[in-house]
């Protein structure tokens, strides 16, 4: 898989997935205009790639300013997908980072990080 | 329009505290502007940033809803293109009366069909009902699709409203005529 490099905008995160390292990020504001066309194409190459892993090591960044309701669907399949890669043998490490002072943001995170069963995860504050 | 009828609009909407107005159809790039025009506007008075974050968010989920789904919509297929506009209205201000008073509001309003009323009355009693842990609940569950299929008008976005607002949110409709009802929305920060 090729590496994925989208530059952040307005209301869509930078996207830097590194297949070749398995290190993946979203950084930024989301709330695209069409959740569908932005995310989908990304997270179809991604579940492809995450269900071929076996015995490695892989990290996912979410340092996410805000997210509206339709993408935080898709961070639920994201969540799911990480967590079946960690079951099938492999090290799965998930970092949540938000801004210190946010608590919402927190809070959203912990709750997606209830339903893990195998992956790691690690909520970051970060100063601002 | 003659200045003084636009004045009285401007006093009127000023009276009842709204600082946003506007009546018209919604899009994605009215959204982003209005927003960004908001956050400005709530910086400007020196509103602290979790209630800034906490208005940003209700309004996406408010106006994101008319751009979906409201019943009053003019469309065109052309060669390149279809085009879809759908109607709404929009104020955000602050409270004026005394209960509440000063807190932000995004109110958002729209046309739906009468026999879509029901439904979506359900649904909503339904959140308005629950508490925080019966709403993240059922906002998880519905985020993994869970849900039936059909609950169109009350998906995701107005548990996403319940929860932001800390269930200060209230809805009414009002009927039109025989096939449209005017549904309206209001939620506190």
């Amino acid at each position: 898989m090729d590496n994925i490099r989208i530059e952040a905008t307005d209301r869509t995160p930078e996207v830097d997935f590194a297949y070749n390292e398995n290190a993946f990020s979203l950084r930024g504001e989301a709330y695209p205009e069409d959740v569908n066309a932005f995310f989908g194409p990304i997270v179809d190459n991604l579940e492809q790639h995450l269900t071929s892993l076996q015995d490695k090591e892989v990290t996912f960044n979410f340092e996410l300013i805000y997210f509206n309701s339709s993408t935080a669907k898709i961070l639920m399949m994201l969540f799911e997908m990480l967590d079946a890669c960690a079951s099938s043998g492999n090290r799965v490490v998930i970092n949540w980072v938000f801004e210190a002072d946010d608590d919402n943001m927190q809070e959203l995170g912990e709750e997606y990080a209830e339903d893990l069963e195998h992956a790691a995860f690690n909520l970051q504050p970060q100063e601002v | 329009m003659k200045a003084h009828k636009m004045y009285r609009l401007r006093s009127d909407l000023r009276e009842d505290g709204i600082i946003f107005c506007y009546s018209g159809y919604m899009t994605e790039d009215v959204l982003f502007s209005i927003g960004k025009a908001i956050k400005e506007k709530l910086i400007i008075d020196d509103t602290d940033k979790s209630v800034i974050r906490l208005v940003f968010s209700m309004f996406v989920e408010q106006v994101q809803n008319v751009i979906r789904y409201s019943d009053e919509l003019e469309s065109r297929q052309t060669e390149e293109q279809t085009l879809e506009l759908r109607y709404g209205v929009l104020a955000v201000g602050r409270v004026v009366r005394e209960h509440q008073q000063g807190r932000v509001f995004v109110a958002v309003g729209n046309m739906v069909r009468n026999e879509d009323v029901e439904q979506l009355n359900d649904s909503l009693a339904h959140i308005k009902s629950l508490d925080a842990d019966g709403l993240k609940h059922l906002y998880k569950k519905t985020l993994k699709g869970e849900t039936p299929e059909g609950s169109k008008g009350a998906g995701v976005g107005f548990i996403d409203i319940a929860r932001k607002s800390k269930n200060n949110f209230d809805y009414d409709f009002f009927k039109v005529d025989e096939s449209m009802s005017f549904f309206s929305v209001t939620s506190y920060a």
